[in-house]
């Protein structure tokens, strides 16, 4: 059976050695971000996140479903993680880890219960018909801050997908194909990224991007998500040695500084990938919102 | 040594086996042999042969490290049991087994005490097919320790088996930063053939103390994941020694 990796004692010692004088082991300062690639799948809603090493990919898929009963105006929305054995020895298929139930965890509270998707613009006819969008996090490699990359990633993955254009006629709904008609992309409210504190000493010494191994040997993390106007959704810190809350104060600070880096990266990229698919230049009129010529001519 | 190119299922001329009336040839990793005198490339990488050893094998950078008697690796202690040491080789390994007396000198009573998560360099004495590595930190022919035993302070560094091997060769197999490095910076490296590098940084007036060991670290990572060759690697170290 695979074992989890551990650090061995030589490097334990080496890396807060190091930590003390100021010096991480890739040359970063602390308060650094490794470089954020984003790449996109040639569907609408496959996005490959890589953080350094670390790379995740999202896929967003949805189908038409019947509501929940007591949710009769929303439409449904899943995020569902799964952490390859590919990207650590310590994963195994079907048994869920530590890490995993907590990735989830932030996830669900970072992006569906701070309402960054508008789930009742998912609602085809109420109480019938709706979206079921579905979020596939697969982790494909680990070298840290899976939190901050898997969030990055969904973010990312949920503007860039696009649902098939509705149709309501009373009871009758038609659902057009890409062909069709151009599709619609999610209607956001807005966008929330984590940032992880990983923290040494007390409090001490605070690691933004931590790498596997200096995740190892924190004494704990704490989970900041916000969106680009400073409005914090959560914060979550598990267990782990007691911090100043002056300290906590201060990241939020900087965790606001790398929301608005990383949400101007994601962006630009939204935007590369938009005009590469806009070949012609006719997007715009395509777009769904657009007034639509009446079915029948009159007269 | 001669290298030349190859694919899986290529079958190798017979220029390329050494001929040698007194010995028999020997085939290494990636190579099958087919009756009578066909021999055929299971793997892709570079047929090399040593005409010394009457040896040929084919080299590749890939896939995990597969424990190979008298290979000298650097693992890691995972708990102590009875008579010997339970050792972490690579995480996808079964643990191997180090008997408490195999260190130079040891005695019931002298031997090191090793603590979980402690590293050692040490040398595989066995690894059959059907039971647990054996590993031993002296020589048993002559019961000196030849460099091996526990690893004391430092940093183990992590690059590709392939990369860990010609590290091994030095200068023949291509990798001369170390040398270049050296002539700057003091500094103690150990290689593990299984894919781990550790380093010191030393004593005296030339330790450069943790940076040191730093740079030496990341250099041999940039090495091996941009497979530079002896310009890219002089020049990379003209930058990181600028740096310092």
């Amino acid at each position: 059976m695979p074992r989890e990796v551990e650090l061995s004692n030589n490097e334990r010692d080496f890396i807060l050695g190091a930590l003390r004088q100021g010096l991480r082991l890739d040359g970063r300062g602390q308060d650094v971000y490794r470089e954020l690639e984003i790449s996109f799948g040639e569907e609408y809603g496959v996005v490959d996140v890589r953080l350094g090493k670390t790379r995740i990919v999202a896929r967003i898929s949805c189908e038409v479903v019947a509501p929940y009963p007591d949710r009769k105006f929303d439409g449904v929305f899943v995020i569902s993680t799964e952490f390859s054995p590919m990207a650590s020895p310590a994963f195994e298929v079907g048994r869920q880890n530590q890490d995993e139930i907590i990735l989830s965890r932030i996830l669900e509270k970072a992006i569906r219960r701070s309402s960054a998707l508008d789930t009742e613009s998912l609602c085809i006819i109420a109480g019938s018909k709706c979206f079921s969008l579905r979020a596939d996090i697969h982790v494909l490699d680990h070298d840290g801050n899976l939190i901050d990359t898997a969030c990055a990633g969904l973010v990312t993955a949920l503007q860039h997908f696009k649902r098939p254009d509705v149709e309501v006629q009373g009871e009758k709904v038609t659902i057009f194909t890409a062909r069709e008609r151009e599709p619609v992309p999610l209607s956001m409210l807005h966008h929330p990224l984590c940032v992880t504190f990983s923290y040494y000493d007390g409090g001490q010494i605070a690691l933004l991007d931590a790498t596997f191994a200096e995740e190892q040997v924190r004494e704990g993390e704490i989970i900041v998500t916000m969106n680009r106007n400073g409005e914090v959704c959560q914060i979550a810190k598990y267990g782990g040695v007691a911090v100043d809350a002056l300290a906590i104060l201060s990241w939020t600070n900087m965790a606001l500084v790398k929301v608005q880096a990383m949400t101007k990266v994601i962006q630009a990229r939204l935007k590369e990938d938009a005009e590469r698919r806009d070949k012609d230049g006719i997007a715009a009129e395509l777009r769904a919102d657009n007034d639509r010529p009446s079915e029948r001519p009159h007269g | 040594m001669e290298t030349t190119p190859v694919l899986p299922g290529d079958i190798l001329p017979s220029e390329l086996i050494p001929h040698s009336t007194n010995k028999a040839v020997k085939l290494g990793p990636g190579l099958r042999h087919i009756p009578p005198s066909t021999v055929k490339a299971t793997i892709s990488g570079t047929v090399t042969s040593d005409l010394r050893k009457n040896a040929i094998w084919i080299e590749y950078n890939g896939g995990r490290y597969i424990p190979t008697p008298s290979d000298l690796i650097i693992a890691q202690i995972l708990r102590s049991a009875g008579e010997h040491y339970t050792v972490q080789i690579t995480p996808h390994y079964p643990p191997a087994l180090l008997p408490h007396l195999s260190f130079e000198g040891a005695t019931k009573k002298t031997r090191p005490q090793l603590k979980p998560g402690d590293l050692i360099y040490a040398r595989i004495a066995a690894a059959p097919k059907h039971a647990d590595i054996e590993l031993e930190c002296f020589n048993s022919q002559t019961g000196k320790g030849e460099g091996l035993g526990p690893l004391k302070g430092g940093m183990c560094f992590d690059v590709s088996v392939g990369f860990a091997r010609e590290v091994i060769k030095g200068r023949r197999g291509g990798v001369v930063v170390l040398e270049e490095l050296s002539e700057k910076l003091g500094f103690e490296v150990a290689v593990g053939r299984n894919g781990r590098l550790w380093v010191e940084g030393g004593e005296g007036e030339r330790s450069g103390g943790l940076k040191h060991v730093i740079a030496v670290g990341r250099c041999l990572q940039v090495c091996d994941e941009k497979g530079l060759d002896e310009r890219g690697q002089r020049e990379l170290v003209r930058q990181v020694l600028k740096g310092l």
